[in-house]
């Protein structure tokens, strides 16, 4: 069984072997290439009438000195070429055959040490140490002085005369907020200590004053208050209450101390 | 009653080289009750260089302040200096409660009497109707208990004077002794 099948299968191989061995080798030698020029037909001038006949004439480039030779190039020939290797590229099959790889040599290379220790280059030499002399001449000891930076003593000035001269502002009370007897009173001694008619008079502030010692007086409107200069004798009187008033007819200033409360 | 209280007000200023300042005391309407005030006190160019910028608060707290305290017979109810001088880290050590009475923009508070505590020793006071309040400022030194103690006096002497208007007189004082001096 295994011989039969052993014979068919070299059969096979020879029969494969002697159809592919035949194939003929063709060498296609590379023909060279020539190119072809064709020539072109002559330029023509045409002349037209009433001008003169243009007449083309050759000239030598006189860019160039005298005496230069001119190139004569050689005629173009025209040649018909043919590939033939486009002919067998169906037909005939090229066998290339391939070097077979050879073995290479192997060298063994050997990494040289690094060099354990270096030489330093371009050390440069210590500077030359100075020699220390010692100065035995000690300075001479300054003198102390005490300069006392403290302020001096001040003493206090009595200047209650100072401060009197001064006008001092003295702001009316607010009558609204006095009991209503109590302002009953007051307008009632008003009109007795100014002698006018209650009607005639124009209360502009109740305030409370020295009884004694008032030099000046004279009504801020403005800030409903007014502004007395005092003497000495002002400082311990008593405040009492003081009412400043103008009369309506002419516009006098009446005033009273009324009885306090 | 309204005559008890005392109110001391505190002013230094430098005229040119010279500082000196005065101490007025009023009663409740404004009126002068004392008024001491020291000699100029001229500092030394050396003086004006070791102390430096601590010249000028010495001179005023240390000086100035304490001199013209110790001349006063009786205590003042309250000490009243300009708003500066108190916001400059006053230190001095007055036996009552220092503070300082500024006229404010704010609006004003509902009557009069009221007050508004804008900080802690910060208080507005209203003093008369529909006017701006009064700020009061305190100094560090006084406690919350002082400053109720100090409103309730400064409210009764409001109701009878301008608590600001003294100090300007203090200055124009001395200004004029400086110059009656010179």
């Amino acid at each position: 069984m295994f011989g039969r099948v052993r014979g068919a299968m070299a059969d096979a191989a020879e029969t494969l072997r002697r159809t592919f061995a035949g194939l003929p080798v063709v060498t296609v030698v590379p023909e060279p290439f020539h190119p072809g020029s064709r020539r072109g037909a002559l330029l023509e001038v045409a002349p037209r009438p009433g001008l003169d006949p243009l007449a083309a004439t050759g000239r030598g480039a006189r860019l160039f000195r005298e005496g230069v030779p001119s190139l004569a190039l050689p005629p173009l020939v025209a040649k018909l070429q043919a590939e033939a290797g486009f002919a067998s590229w169906g037909a005939e099959a090229e066998v290339v055959r391939m070097t077979p790889l050879e073995p290479g040599r192997a060298a063994r290379v050997t990494v040289p040490p690094l060099p354990r220790q270096v030489r330093t280059l371009g050390r440069m030499e210590p500077p030359a140490c100075p020699g220390t002399r010692r100065v035995a001449e000690p300075l001479a000891r300054p003198g102390t002085r005490r300069l006392d930076p403290r302020l001096s003593e001040v003493s206090a000035l009595a200047g209650l005369e100072v401060i009197l001269g001064l006008p001092i502002p003295i702001r009316a009370e607010d009558i609204q907020r006095l009991p209503k007897g109590l302002w009953m009173r007051y307008s009632l001694q008003l009109v007795r200590g100014t002698g006018e008619n209650v009607r005639n008079l124009e209360v502009l502030g109740l305030f409370r004053i020295p009884r004694k010692g008032v030099a000046d007086l004279r009504h801020d409107p403005r800030q409903s208050r007014i502004l007395v200069r005092l003497e000495a004798s002002a400082v311990r009187a008593p405040r009492e209450p003081f009412i400043l008033a103008r009369r309506k007819d002419d516009g006098a200033l009446l005033s009273c101390f009324v009885e306090g409360s | 009653m309204a005559e008890s209280i005392k109110l001391a007000y505190f002013m230094a200023v430098k005229e040119g080289a010279s500082y000196l300042g005065g101490l007025l005391v009023t009663d409740t309407s404004g009126i002068p009750l004392d008024f001491r005030y020291t000699e100029p006190i001229t500092p030394t160019h050396l003086q004006s260089i070791l102390y430096g910028k601590s010249l000028e608060p010495h001179l005023k707290e240390e000086v100035i302040q304490k001199t013209l305290l110790k001349e006063l017979k009786t205590p003042p109810d309250l000490f009243i200096l300009s708003a500066t001088e108190l916001a400059g880290g006053w230190s001095g050590d007055a036996k009552c409660p220092v503070l300082a009475v500024q006229k404010s923009q704010e609006a004003p508070l509902v009557k009069v009497g009221t007050t508004f505590r804008a900080g802690p020793r910060d208080i507005l006071l209203q003093l008369a109707e529909g006017a701006a309040p009064l700020r009061v400022m305190f100094a560090a030194s006084v406690d919350a208990a002082a400053q109720e103690q100090a409103m309730a006096k400064l409210l009764e002497a409001g109701y009878h004077m301008d608590l600001t208007e003294p100090l300007e007189r203090v200055t124009v004082a001395l200004q004029s002794l400086v110059v009656k001096g010179s």
